[in-house]
């Protein structure tokens, strides 16, 4: 479909869009197999749907200003610096009735208090995945320092979270950006670096699974595949000193001349049978309070997804950076993976 | 010993660039998702067949590829003939820069570039912006697989056929050209798969509608090996070889 | 005769205008700006993403670049030799075999890495066949180092050797060869002070297209070297991504670019121009 309207020209395109149009641009796998088809079918509006790997290659598409894309979904912690660019297209809330959906907590989160740029989507946790037959396990950072698992141990590929997770491990803020307690962190992670597999993000679940890796820093969603791939075997633990909490939200770009339909998708995914079904499918937490209500059992009471309250409270928010902050960091970084 | 070691180290070498492949193809009739064998079968062949996003992905790679690989083989043959007349400090000069530039770097050049033209025209990154890049950094390698063969090639026979009454173009086209076939085919068949392999600059001038297999296999291969990356390699593989096979056969008929 | 020449060249001239030259001055404007707060570029113009260089960190990591770079180029130009010779040397089959060659990088190079990787695992195939045989009883380190990312490079870059070395080796006299033989040099002889001299061309042609490239790679050193190691392609990554510090990326690009111009202009010779 997609290939014939090209060959057929430009001008043929422009001039023939019989069905009203909107463009989707999402992290890949973050989506149930059917949500984009059932959109179309009860909305009519024919769904281009297109996935990026990170929010900073999203950014260099977007940053231009006419990328074409219609909806994104920014990670919660750059919500602020999309808007001060100019990027997001303010919300209407009237437009958005299912927004009582979402659970309490995300109805005022810290990076948009009055949801006026963004709804909260799918969030979770970094924490420590691993192999159950392991004793003493890996309940805290520290020990991933540990000799012992020399050469089993990956930490994912991510400034921010190797970072943070050293800042945490000496009782620093994730967030920090002092230069003294940043370079402290950065000696962690170099002296950490001899017993490193390697810098892996989603790609450690294969390997956790097969074996290969003992202990990994990891997302709550990577954990939560890998457990149900190899049950038994694994398990997950918040790390004592404190872990990361991220969020990815759902916004409409200020370029977008479909302000309309965008709403209605987000109006759509925020719908408790929708949320739900995509929960199901990708295996991670859902911001949405009604479609937790609606989860299977194994994915509704899953320790590894819905942590308790106090657990969670350990946990801290990403922040955005200042640029002399960033900047230092990105040095701290080149020089950890040069050691 | 050359006579006998030759074929040996040929055949170890072909097997060298094949065996990987043979894996991949092997485990795509793998029952299991994991790389313990569990028996065979064609289920990954089948949720294949139902990806919309792989198939429509590789068919837009193969567009692409073809339109790119033509456009570029043309242009270049054409311009190494023409450095090859005399050359020229500018064009030299832009092709190695071409060749020299990282791809990240003609990737995000290309896109800080489209974006700052579309601003006056009514124009969005898609299709046409993946196959113009494609032609762009195809280019060189087509001039230097043609010019290598020109400078082997004696003028003296042009000027034959000029002297016989050829005007220039005709020279060209009777004399030159088919002396530069196989250069041309080898050109060719580089910028192919040069075009049809890259992931760097394509993800980073594709637009809404123009997502293209390696872009489609990447962020798949992120959430682990996926049997049907596979199945797709193993049908690529099996179809162009076929392909290959067939157009050598019709050759020597 | 003037003007059939700059007709052929023009299609090419005014796609290297569009797809080079508009692109790399957007990017030598970048490198002499400023980030901006969030990312992006900014008006003061300044040349301190330039001086920034001066750190021995940037210095260390382009000669480790370079260092599995030229190993890369060096293998694959060992490795594509013979194949060449034996290609060009076919008759009639010489289609066949170089396509022979070239199939496999028609599939995505990511598929072909992480058959690669596969293998090299320490649960991947060959460490698991060489434990049944009972040649080892420890799994090999074989994945995430430096040796890994090199046959990465090769592997994926031996047909940029293989043409252009079957380009030349395919138009050469083979009675050359014949006639140094019947003088009384050794095969081997023959080999180095024949054969080879006359290809020069097309090893300097097939080195300058592998070398180059992998001095700027990135996703092999991240895939196949675990992300462990930082080349020079993985900084200027970086700064277009994860730290968003396009003008630095732009000043690195422009240094790496630099670096290979000058090996470039070191490898010509008269006459033998490879443009």
């Amino acid at each position: 479909m997609k290939r014939r309207a090209f060959l057929m020209g430009a001008a043929g395109a422009a001039a023939c869009s019989r069905r009203p149009r909107l463009n989707v641009y999402n992290w890949s796998d973050y989506i149930a197999p059917d949500t984009i088809s059932n959109f179309e079918q009860e909305s009519g509006i024919e769904v281009r749907y297109g996935t990026y790997e990170s929010v900073p290659e999203m950014l260099a598409k977007v940053m231009g200003g006419n990328s074409g894309w219609d909806v994104v979904f920014p990670s919660a912690e750059y919500i602020q610096p999309m808007v001060e660019m100019g990027l997001l297209a303010p919300l209407r809330a009237d437009r958005l009735p299912n927004l009582n959906a979402l659970e309490a907590s995300f109805r005022r989160p810290p990076w948009d208090p009055e949801l006026r740029w963004s709804v909260p989507y799918m969030w979770g946790v970094t924490g420590i995945v691993y192999q159950t037959a392991l004793n003493p396990a890996p309940l805290s950072w520290r020990d991933l320092w540990n000799g012992r698992l020399g050469g089993k141990i990956t930490m994912l590929d991510d400034p921010p979270e190797v970072l943070g997770a050293c800042l945490q491990m000496l009782g620093y803020s994730l967030n920090s950006s002092r230069p003294r307690e940043l370079a402290q962190a950065q000696k962690e992670a170099i002296a950490q670096k001899s017993l490193v597999r390697a810098y892996l993000n989603a790609e450690a679940r294969d390997q956790l699974v097969a074996g290969d890796v003992a202990a990994a820093q990891a997302w709550a969603v990577t954990a939560a595949q890998a457990i149900q791939a190899a049950p038994g075997k694994l398990a997950f633990a918040f790390p004592r000193e404190g872990f990361a909490r991220f969020a990815d939200t759902m916004a409409i770009l200020r370029e977008s001349r479909r302000q309309e339909a965008a709403h209605s998708f987000l109006n759509y995914l925020l719908r408790p049978a929708v949320s739900a079904k995509i929960v199901i499918a990708v295996q991670t937490a859902t911001a949405n309070g009604a479609a937790h209500a609606l989860l299977p059992p194994e994915l509704r009471d899953n320790p590894v997804l819905y942590p308790s309250q106090e657990t969670l409270a350990r946990g801290e928010w990403f922040e955005p950076q200042s640029a002399a902050s960033q900047r230092l960091r990105d040095r701290l970084w080149t020089e950890i993976k040069s050691a | 010993m050359n006579k006998r070691l030759l074929p040996l180290y040929v055949v170890a070498a072909y097997a060298f660039l094949h065996v990987p492949l043979l894996i991949l193809a092997v485990f795509s009739f793998n029952a299991s998702k994991f790389t313990v064998w569990e028996g065979f079968s064609l289920h990954w062949y089948a949720a294949l067949a139902q990806d919309r996003d792989l198939i429509d992905a590789a068919a837009n790679s193969l567009i692409i590829a073809v339109v790119a690989t033509a456009l570029a083989t043309v242009c270049g043959t054409l311009a190494a003939y023409a450095l090859w007349k005399r050359a020229s400090g500018w064009i030299s000069g832009s092709l190695y820069l071409s060749l020299v530039t990282p791809e990240i770097v003609t990737g995000v050049s290309l896109l800080a570039f489209f974006q700052w033209t579309f601003r006056f025209l009514n124009l969005r990154l898609g299709m046409h912006t993946v196959i113009l890049a494609h032609v762009g950094f195809s280019l060189a390698y087509v001039v230097v697989v043609v010019l290598a063969r020109l400078r082997t090639f004696d003028p003296a026979l042009e000027e034959a056929a000029m002297d016989l009454g050829a005007t220039e173009f005709t020279a060209f086209r009777a004399v030159t050209v088919p002396y530069l076939a196989p250069a041309v085919a080898a050109a060719a068949m580089l910028a192919f798969t040069v075009s049809i392999d890259d992931y760097v600059i394509t993800s980073l001038v594709a637009g809404v509608d123009s997502q293209t297999l390696p872009m489609v296999i990447y962020a798949l291969a992120r959430r682990g090996v996926s049997p049907m990356l596979n199945a797709v390699s193993t049908i690529i593989v099996a179809g162009l070889g076929a392909l290959v096979l067939l157009s050598e056969r019709l050759r020597a008929k | 005769m003037r003007r059939l020449r700059r007709l052929f060249l023009a299609p090419a001239a005014a796609l290297l205008a569009v797809t080079l030259a508009a692109p790399l001055v957007i990017v030598c404007l970048y490198s002499l700006m400023t980030r901006g707060a969030y990312g992006g570029v900014e008006r003061p113009f300044t040349l301190e993403n330039y001086t920034r260089f001066w750190d021995p960190l940037y210095g260390a990591i382009l000669l480790r670049s370079s260092w599995i770079a030229a190993v890369a180029t060096l293998l694959c130009l060992a490795l594509a030799f013979p194949l060449a010779l034996f290609i060009a040397r076919s008759g009639q089959k010489k289609n066949l075999y170089l396509s022979l060659v070239i199939l496999p990088f028609w599939t995505s190079f990511l598929i072909r890495t992480y058959a690669w990787m596969f293998l090299l695992r320490d649960t991947g195939l060959i460490n698991t066949l060489l434990q049944s045989m009972g040649l080892i009883h420890e799994p090999l380190p074989l994945l995430y180092n430096n040796g890994a990312v090199i046959l990465g490079l090769v592997y994926g870059f031996l047909p940029f050797m293989v043409l252009p070395l079957y380009a030349t080796l395919e138009r050469m006299d083979p009675s050359l060869a014949e006639a140094s033989s019947d003088l009384g040099a050794r095969p081997l002889q023959t080999l180095w002070r024949v054969t080879l001299p006359l290809c020069a061309p097309g090893i300097r042609a097939g080195s300058i297209l592998v070398f180059v490239p992998c001095l700027g790679t990135y996703l092999t050193s991240d895939l196949l070297g675990g992300s462990k190691t930082i080349l020079i392609g993985n900084l200027v990554q970086n700064q277009f991504t994860t730290a968003r510090d396009w003008p630095f990326g732009a000043a690195a690009s422009l240094a790496l670019m630099a670096v290979a111009m000058v090996l470039l202009l070191a490898a010509r010779r008269q006459g033998e121009e490879m443009l």
